[in-house]
Formats: C-alpha cells, sequence, structure tokens
C-alpha cells in the first residue's frame, strides 16, 4: 500500500485544524424543521385540486354541423374574488359567444382573437357557449375535426357521417338521435370522419359477440316474442293478400306504368349527366323518390338538388308533389305521349 | 416521532403524486364501443375503395387496408379478455384507415371548413339549427331579466327558413341574414337590461373586496409595506368610492382594476 495515500477518516490533522463535522444520520433532525415540512406539504395537498379545479373545464360538450363549424358548450370554475377570467378559445372565428354566470345572467365579454376576457365578478362557475368554424377542415371527402382539449369532453357528429380514421382512444360512445356522441380524453385528438350513404349503426351481431355475460333468459324471452310477433304478421299479411289481390294487381300496374330511364334519355338527349343518374335512382326506386333521399343518395348541397329537381322539371322528366312537407319527385308517366305530340 | 413524521410526509407525496396522475388516468366503460368504431371504418373505407377504385386498388393502399382490417379481426379477438390488446389493435386499425382516407382524398389543398367562406357552399340547414340554439339561450337570458322582448318574429322568420330551405327556394339567404339583423338587435337589447342588473352585482362586489383590501392594506403598513404605495391605495379606494356613488360603474370597474394590480404589488413587497 502507498503510504501517501491515507483515507480521509483516518487523518487526525483535520480534527486538529478545528473542521466542523456533522453527524449525517442526524441531518433530517438538524436540518429540516419536520412540523413546517409536514404543514408545508398540507398546504400543497389542500391547493393543488383547487388550483387544477380553477380554469380547467368541468363540463365540455362539442356538438359538429353538418358543414363543419362546431357548436362547443362549456362550464368552468372560476375564482370568485377576482373581477375577471381571461378564457382561451379554440380558434379564432366566433359566432354566437354567449358567457352567463351561475345565476344565469349574461356576463360581459371581450373577445381578442383567440381569447376571451369575461368579467366574472363574484361568480364561481360560468357557462360559455359560441359556435367555432376552425376545428374542423375538409379535403375531398374527408372531414378532419382536430382539438387539443383541456379537459375530457364529449363530440356529437353530424348525422350520417362515419369515422374513418382516429388518433386516440374513446372512453365512450353512444347513438343520440342517430347520431354517434363520442366520450374523449383530454389531449390532442383527431378524427377523420366521412358522410355515408350506408347506415352508420353498428350492427348488432357485432354487439352481441362482445356480451357474454348476457342473460339467456332474457334472449329467448325476447326471441320468443319476436319469433310469435313475425308469425303472427305472416299470418295478417297472408290473410290480406287473400283479400287484397285486386289491388296488389293495379299497384303492379302502376310500376309497369313507369317509363324507363333509357326511354327517358332517348326521349330526352339533352340531359345532364348527373341529371341522368338521379332520373335513374328515381326509376330504380320504382318511379318516385323523396328530394331528401336524392340528397343523401348523391350527397348533394340541399340547393344543388333542388336545382337539379328543378331542371328536370322544367325539361318534363318529372313532376314535384308535396308530401308530408316534403318534395317527392315522380317520373312523369306522360313523356311518351307528350313528346309524341 | 421521527418515523411518523416521514410516514406522513411519504403519505402526503404519494398523495399529490397520485391526485396529479388520476387526470391522466383513462377510463374506458365499455371497450366494446372500440369494435363498433373499428368495424364500421372498416366498412367504409370498403365502400370508399370500391367507390374510388372498383377492382384495381393501388397495391400501396391495398396492404394498407389488409393490415388495418387485420387489426380489426385481431380486436374481434382480444375483447372482451384482453383489453390492452383490443386498446392496441384499435389504435393500429384506426391509423391504417386514416392513412387510407388521407391516401384516396382529392388531392385538393386543405382548408379550413367555414359556412361563411363562399355563398354557394354555405349550408343553411346547419346555419339555421346554430341560430335557433342561440335564439334559445337568449330566451333564456331575456326571462331572467324579466325584459319582455318580443321573439315573435324571430320565430316566424325561423320557421319561414325551414319551409324556404324544405322548398330549395333561393331566397334563403335573404330570411338569414334578416334573422341574424334581428339577433343582433335582440342581442343588444339584452345587454342593455343585463348591464342594470350587472351594475347592482359590480357595485356589492367592489364594496365587499374594498373592506377586504381596506384590511389587507392596513396589516401591510404594519408589516413596513412603502408608505407612498399605501396611499396612492388610498386614494383609489376613496376614487372607487365616489364613482360608485354617481353610478359610473364602467369607470369605477377600470379604477378597481388598477387598485387590484397595486395591492397585489404592496402585498408581495411585505411577503
Amino acid at each position: 500500500m502507498n503510504p501517501q495515500i491515507v483515507p480521509i477518516h483516518r487523518k487526525e490533522s483535520l480534527r486538529e485544524d478545528g473542521m466542523l463535522f456533522v453527524r449525517t444520520e442526524g441531518i433530517l433532525d438538524t436540518m429540516v424543521k419536520l412540523p413546517l415540512l409536514v404543514a408545508s406539504m398540507i398546504i400543497v395537498a389542500a391547493v393543488m385540486p383547487i388550483q387544477s379545479s380553477f380554469s380547467s373545464p368541468r363540463v365540455l360538450d362539442l356538438i359538429i354541423y353538418p358543414d363543419g363549424t362546431t357548436h362547443v358548450s362549456s362550464e368552468i370554475d372560476v375564482d370568485p374574488l377576482v373581477t375577471d377570467y381571461e378564457l382561451d378559445l379554440f380558434g379564432s372565428t366566433i359566432d354566437n359567444f354567449v358567457v352567463v354566470g351561475e345565476d344565469g345572467f349574461l356576463l360581459n365579454t371581450d373577445v381578442i382573437g383567440n381569447s376571451a376576457l369575461i368579467e366574472t365578478f363574484g361568480s364561481s362557475i360560468i357557462t360559455i357557449e359560441y359556435d367555432i368554424h376552425d376545428l374542423v377542415s375538409k379535403q375531398g371527402r374527408i372531414w378532419t375535426f382536430s382539438l387539443d382539449a383541456p379537459s375530457d369532453f364529449t363530440l356529437l357528429l353530424p348525422k350520417n357521417s362515419a369515422i374513418v380514421g382516429m388518433t386516440n382512444l374513446p372512453i365512450n360512445m353512444e347513438i343520440i338521435n342517430d347520431q354517434n356522441q363520442l366520450t374523449l380524453s383530454v389531449g390532442d385528438t383527431e378524427i377523420d370522419y366521412l358522410f355515408s350513404t350506408t347506415p352508420i349503426i353498428s350492427d348488432p351481431i357485432v354487439s352481441d359477440t362482445l356480451t357474454p355475460q348476457t342473460d339467456y333468459l332474457t334472449y329467448a324471452l325476447v326471441g320468443g316474442v319476436v319469433a310469435a310477433s313475425i308469425a303472427g304478421i305472416a299470418i295478417v299479411i297472408r290473410s290480406k293478400q287473400k283479400t287484397a289481390k285486386p289491388e296488389q294487381v293495379q299497384e303492379s300496374t302502376q310500376k309497369i306504368e313507369t317509363v324507363d330511364a333509357e326511354t327517358i334519355f332517348k326521349l330526352k338527349p339533352d340531359l345532364r349527366e348527373d341529371d341522368k343518374e338521379i332520373v335513374k335512382f328515381i326509376a330504380n326506386n320504382g318511379g318516385y323518390a323523396l328530394e331528401s333521399e336524392l340528397r343523401k343518395k348523391f350527397l348533394q348541397p340541399r340547393t344543388t338538388m333542388w336545382r337539379a329537381v328543378k331542371r328536370l322539371e322544367r325539361n318534363g322528366v318529372i313532376v314535384i308533389e308535396k308530401k308530408d312537407l316534403q318534395n317527392l319527385v315522380k317520373l312523369r308517366k306522360d313523356i311518351e305521349k307528350e313528346e309524341e305530340e | 416521532m421521527k418515523t411518523l413524521a416521514i410516514f406522513t410526509i411519504f403519505v402526503l407525496i404519494s398523495g399529490v403524486a397520485f391526485t396529479s396522475s388520476a387526470n391522466n388516468a383513462y377510463a374506458q366503460n365499455d371497450p366494446s364501443i372500440l369494435l363498433r368504431i373499428a368495424t364500421q371504418a372498416d366498412k367504409q373505407i370498403l365502400n370508399q375503395l370500391d367507390r374510388s377504385y372498383g377492382d384495381s386498388i393501388p397495391s400501396k393502399i391495398q396492404t394498407l387496408y389488409e393490415k388495418g382490417h387485420t387489426s380489426v379481426e385481431s380486436l374481434k379477438n382480444s375483447l372482451p379478455d384482453n383489453i390492452e390488446q383490443a386498446r392496441e389493435d384499435f389504435l393500429s386499425a384506426m391509423k391504417s384507415f386514416k392513412q387510407i382516407t388521407r391516401m384516396i382524398s382529392e388531392p385538393v389543398a386543405e382548408s379550413k371548413i367555414s359556412a361563411y367562406t363562399s355563398e354557394s357552399h354555405r349550408d343553411f340547414s346547419s346555419e339555421l339549427d346554430r341560430l335557433e340554439k342561440h335564439v334559445q339561450n337568449l330566451k333564456k337570458i331575456s326571462e331572467k331579466y324579466k325584459s319582455e322582448i318580443n321573439f315573435d318574429e324571430i320565430d316566424n322568420l325561423i320557421n319561414e327558413a325551414y319551409i324556404q330551405i324544405d322548398n330549395g327556394t333561393d331566397n334563403t339567404s335573404e330570411i338569414i341574414d334578416k334573422l341574424k339583423d334581428l339577433i343582433h338587435s335582440i342581442e343588444k337589447e339584452i345587454r342593455e337590461s343585463a348591464s342594470h342588473g350587472a351594475s347592482d352585482r359590480i357595485k356589492q362586489f367592489i364594496d365587499k373586496q374594498l373592506k377586504g383590501i381596506e384590511k389587507k392594506l392596513t396589516r401591510a403598513l404594519d408589516a413596513g409595506a412603502d408608505e407612498t404605495q399605501i396611499d396612492n391605495a388610498h386614494e383609489l379606494i376613496a376614487e372607487i368610492k365616489i364613482l360608485i356613488s354617481e353610478n359610473d360603474i364602467d369607470n369605477a370597474k377600470m379604477v378597481f382594476h388598477d387598485l387590484h394590480k397595486l395591492v397585489k404589488n404592496i402585498v408581495r413587497s411585505v411577503r
């Protein structure tokens, strides 16, 4: 062992020089006042939930309209001791902005760019509602909703929309008035959807396979009732068929009377290609269709479809009738006679 | 005693850490919704591919679709027992479908959707639905103030607009613009009614706050705060009281904001 190297704890000379030694096992008692530390920790623990409760929404509900505009509805806890609250909006193109206090009274607001200064003056909960045009973008047929959400939120998608892409996991999904409502968690969310002509409600068979704890007795009972109903309906229909045969014959002859699409195209060679598609659809549908059905089928805005229908009416291809406040579009049966004249 | 104290600290630290992490905790009510969404997306993507390419789907898209579809199948098998795997399968499937949608979308520049960007793209039905919702909000607020604002004209216009939309007539845009003007004037009326009630509320709030601020200033003076600043604060308090007595609420609010800032600085200086 090299005599020059001496372990430091054996150096007696250090003590002689008056060096201060601190016993490490007592450091906590010496350096830290335990009661003070405990008290501070209690304060931190108590204050943390209060801090996080202010400014993060307690409720956040979003509704996407078919044109991509989103309605935001939010409830936020605010400090009742301050005069105002600065709210970060989800964008800058805002409409119909309304803020009320917990008593339902209107609060003064000043919207500048992406933020709103709300005069809360004693309110502890504020409810905010506005429409925003910045959350949904569209590329081709695909619509994309994106949001960095400050809290969990619900998102109601438009009718006939189908999700085709998603960046995170949903917490829940419900069907409300034939619309998908997702519950999503805080943070970045991106959802791609498109408008579908096929039904968007999920297949009940799929759900069945996912519920192994199903009460089979209930299923048997429901199945029994359904089977009995089907049998009953079948008997009724059969008995009606026997008595109502002449009507059926009349109905079938009505369908035969409908002019087929090819004949119309021969008689009206100048029809536009998109109008021809509409005529084909109506012809295949038994000679009539609601205007709303045409809109859904061809994914056309209301006005565009209305113009197309009007064009066909002017060309003498169809007639428009009113049915339950809706436009019923029918192919003209007398188109051939008219053309002959 | 020492062990107890250390244990208390440990419990508190864990408590703080737990409460902050609990915010990010993820809870799924029913994992079967993952399958519902993924299956629906699968069907839609298949429809879109059929519509866009028929039988000649590009190989890259075909590979992506197969990957997504395999994930959906795996998701089916993972449920209901293997939730973690199901989540992974869901995200993988949706990622593939998302990539496909990006690829089959028409190659146009991404643009933000706005109901107002172009007259020809306006969706009157959506616009009207939103306006109707806004009117419902205004009605509730108006009832709160017991203001006798008449909404009949607005209701009639909304009904008329819905009929026009159903009929597809061309003057829907005019009706909606007229409706917007009416809503603006009603909003103005409500704000005027609201301002009277708000004044009383703000007066009460400021009165209550001023009492608290005066106590804070006394304590700050005892703690050695700058006397000039304390005098300035008292001057502002006197000014606010005069403005409130003159019912000049807007200016009272402005001066109160200045006072609030000043008091904050004073309190901070003596800490």
